[in-house]
C-alpha cells in the first residue's frame, strides 16, 4: 500500500527553473512575479520526432500533423489557437452553462473527485486546466475542515496544557490549511481571471497560486506536487500523450494522478438519450444563455472523439503510471482515472 | 420516444456533410463540411428549431437587451411567413431586382461621403441624421444562421438590415417606445411572427403612461400605416438616396407621427 511522499510545507512562491519553462506570469495571493527563464519557446516543440532528414519526411509528417476539432478536421498549431477562442468566449458563462447543461450534477462529480482523492494536510495539489477554480476551491475546503478536526481531536488530547502555550496557540498566525496548497494552472487567460474573481468573491486567499501555462509543457520542476488533477480538461489539450508525461514528470515519486473527464457510457439507452440530449438541446443551451451556438457544439463533439475507458488507461500507463483505475460515474458519462507514480521508473 | 425523435430527424439527414461523426450515432446537426448553404449557415433539427423557438423567446422577455435572441426567434419561426414574402417581393419589380441583385446595408457597402453630401431633405441625408443621433450603426444586425434555404436566408437579412430605414420613414427613435411602434408597424406589413411576438409582449415593460399613449395614438397610427404602404421590402432603399423623405414618405403613403417620441419611455 502506498502512501503519499510529504511535502515540508514551503512558502507558495514558485520559482520558474524548469529548462523547458517560458515567460508566464504567475499570481500568488501576496502579489505577482513575472518569471522568465529558459531558451526554448513555445512552439518549436514539435509533436513527431524530426530528424535531420527535412524534405524526406515531410510528406509522411503532413497526415501525422493533423487532428480533430470535435468532428472538423484541423492542423495541430491550429488546434491549441481554436480551443483559446472557444474559452475565451464561453469563460464568463462557464459555470452558468455547466450548471444548466449538466442539470448541477457536475457539483456531485467534482465533489466526488475530492472524495477519492482524500486529501490531508500538507498536500500539494496542482490542478492543470482548472481555470475558474472549481476543483481548487473544493480542495481547500476539504483541508481546511480535515485541518480543524485533527486540531479539534489534538485539543482534546492535551488537556494539560500551560498558560503560556494557550497564549501562544492564540497569537499565531495558525495556518488553517496545515501546510497545504494549491496551483492552478490553466493555458487560458480569461479562465483565469474569472477564477481569481470567484476566490476574491468567496474569499480564498490562503494556499492558492494562479499559474498561465501549458498543460503540455508545465513550468515546473520535476517531482514537485503530490496529487495532479486535471477536471475536463484533458479532452481539449493537443496532444495528450504529452500532457500525461508532464503530469508523470512533476509528481512525486509516490504521487498520485487524477483524471475527472467525460467518457463513454455503457448503458446503450442512456447511450441514445445522452447523444440526442448533447447534441440536440446543448448548443441550443449555449445559443440561449451565452449567444454561442459554435462553442457549445465544439465541447459535446470533442466529448465522442476522446477516446475509451480503457484506451485511455492505456495512454496512462504509457506515460509510465501504475496501478491504472478508473471509476465510472453515471453510467459512464464521466470517468475518474486514476494512476500512481511510483519508484520503480 | 428515442424512436419517434430518430423518425423525426432522419429526413434531415441530408443536411450532413464532411467529417462525420462515429456511426452508430443518431443524427445530429453537423455545422461544419459541405452541408452549409450559405456561409454563417448552422443547420437545426425540428426538435432543435423548436427548442431555439421557446429559449430565445424567453430569453428575450427576461433580457430585453438580447437582440440576438429576438433575431433567432424570427429565424426559427419565420418560414412560412418567409416563403410568402419572397413571393411578394419576386412579383414586384423592384422586389424582384432586389432580389436577384442581392444589396446588403453596412458600413462597407454604403458610400458614406456621397450620403453626407447629399442635401438636407433628402432620404439618405435623415437617414444619416437617424444613425447620428440614435448613436447606432448598420453593421450591428447579426448574420441569419438558421433558416434553412438560401433565399430567404436573404429576405430576413433584407428585412433586419432595412429595419434602420423604417425607423427613419416613420420618425420614431432607438427607444423602446419607438422599437414598439416600429414593430407594429412591420408585424402589420410582414406577418412575422417574431414581429407578431414582440408588438404584443413588448409592451409589458413600458409604464402606464406609456402604454396609454401607445395603445390611444401610435399604435392605431403605425396599424393604419402598415396596411395602406405597399411591401416595403420592395423599395430598393439603395437607389433612392437622392429622393426626399416627403416624397419617399408620400409614395409609401407614411404619415407624419401622431405625437414627438424622443423624450418618452
Amino acid at each position: 500500500m502506498l502512501r503519499y511522499v510529504l511535502s515540508d510545507s514551503g512558502h507558495p512562491t514558485v520559482k520558474m527553473a524548469a529548462p523547458r519553462s517560458w515567460a508566464l506570469w504567475s499570481f500568488c495571493g501576496c502579489g505577482w512575479s513575472r518569471a522568465v527563464s529558459g531558451c526554448r519557446l513555445p512552439g518549436l516543440r514539435s509533436s513527431s520526432p524530426r530528424g535531420p532528414l527535412g524534405a524526406r519526411l515531410l510528406s509522411q509528417e503532413k497526415e501525422a500533423t493533423e487532428t480533430h476539432f470535435g468532428f472538423e478536421t484541423v492542423s495541430e498549431e491550429e488546434k491549441g489557437g481554436k480551443v483559446y477562442q472557444v474559452f475565451e468566449s464561453v469563460a464568463k458563462k462557464y459555470d452558468v452553462m455547466n450548471d444548466m447543461m449538466s442539470l448541477g450534477i457536475h457539483r456531485v462529480w467534482k465533489d466526488l473527485l475530492l472524495w477519492k482523492m482524500r486529501p490531508f494536510p500538507g498536500t500539494q495539489l496542482l490542478d492543470v486546466a482548472g481555470g475558474t477554480g472549481d476543483i481548487a476551491f473544493r480542495f481547500l475546503n476539504y483541508v481546511q475542515a480535515q485541518h480543524q478536526r485533527k486540531q479539534k481531536r489534538q485539543l482534546r488530547a492535551q488537556q494539560n496544557l500551560s498558560w503560556e502555550e494557550i497564549a501562544r496557540k492564540y497569537q499565531n498566525e495558525e495556518d488553517s490549511l496545515g501546510g497545504s496548497h494549491v496551483m492552478v494552472c490553466d493555458i487560458n487567460k480569461e479562465m483565469l481571471k474569472i477564477g481569481k474573481q470567484k476566490a476574491r468573491a468567496q474569499g480564498y486567499k490562503a494556499g492558492l497560486a494562479w499559474i498561465l501555462g501549458d498543460a503540455e509543457e508545465l513550468p515546473f520542476d520535476d517531482n514537485k506536487f503530490d496529487v495532479y488533477t486535471i477536471a475536463f480538461g484533458i479532452r481539449n489539450v493537443t496532444h495528450i500523450d504529452q500532457a500525461l508525461q508532464e503530469a508523470h514528470r512533476v509528481l512525486k515519486p509516490g504521487g498520485r494522478f487524477l483524471c475527472l473527464e467525460f467518457s463513454q457510457v455503457n448503458n446503450p439507452l442512456l447511450s441514445r438519450l445522452y447523444d440526442v440530449y448533447s447534441f440536440q438541446v446543448i448548443p441550443v443551451l449555449g445559443e440561449v444563455i451565452a449567444g454561442d451556438w459554435k462553442s457549445y457544439q465544439y465541447l459535446v463533439e470533442s466529448i465522442r472523439q476522446f477516446p475509451s475507458q480503457e484506451e485511455f488507461k492505456e495512454m496512462i500507463e504509457d506515460a509510465g503510471f501504475q496501478k491504472v483505475t478508473y471509476e465510472n460515474l453515471t453510467s459512464g458519462i464521466v470517468a475518474i482515472h486514476s494512476g500512481f507514480k511510483l519508484y520503480l521508473r | 420516444m428515442a424512436t419517434l425523435l430518430r423518425g423525426v430527424l432522419r429526413p434531415l439527414c441530408a443536411f450532413r456533410g464532411g467529417p462525420g461523426p462515429p456511426a452508430g450515432v443518431p443524427f445530429r446537426a453537423v455545422s461544419h463540411g459541405t452541408g452549409l448553404l450559405y456561409p454563417e449557415h448552422i443547420p437545426t433539427s425540428v426538435l432543435q428549431k423548436v427548442l431555439l423557438a421557446a429559449g430565445s423567446a424567453g430569453m428575450a422577455l427576461y433580457d430585453p437587451y438580447r437582440h440576438d435572441m429576438v433575431a433567432v426567434l424570427g429565424e426559427t419561426t419565420g418560414r412560412r411567413t418567409l416563403k410568402v414574402l419572397r413571393d411578394q417581393m419576386k412579383r414586384d419589380p423592384e422586389g424582384a431586382q432586389i432580389l436577384q441583385e442581392r444589396p446588403r446595408i453596412s458600413l462597407s457597402t454604403l458610400d458614406m461621403g456621397k450620403l453626407r453630401s447629399l442635401p438636407e431633405g433628402s432620404f439618405g441625408c435623415a437617414y444619416l441624421h437617424f444613425l447620428d443621433v440614435n448613436r447606432v450603426s448598420p453593421d450591428t444586425r447579426a448574420p441569419t444562421r438558421f433558416v434553412d434555404d438560401e433565399e430567404l436566408a436573404y429576405v430576413i437579412q433584407r428585412y433586419r438590415e432595412i429595419h434602420d430605414m423604417l425607423h427613419t420613414l416613420l420618425g420614431m427613435p432607438t427607444n423602446i417606445l419607438g422599437e414598439i411602434v416600429v414593430k407594429w408597424f412591420e408585424a402589420v406589413q410582414t406577418g412575422l411572427p417574431m414581429c407578431v411576438l414582440s408588438a404584443l409582449f413588448g409592451p409589458i415593460r413600458l409604464s402606464a403612461q406609456s402604454l396609454q399613449l401607445l395603445i390611444s395614438e401610435l399604435i392605431p397610427w403605425a396599424v393604419e400605416n402598415g396596411r395602406r404602404a405597399p411591401c416595403v421590402l420592395n423599395v430598393y432603399y439603395e437607389r433612392r438616396w437622392e429622393q426626399p423623405l416627403q416624397a419617399l414618405r408620400q409614395e409609401l403613403g407614411i404619415t407624419e407621427p401622431p405625437l414627438r417620441v424622443e423624450g418618452l419611455a
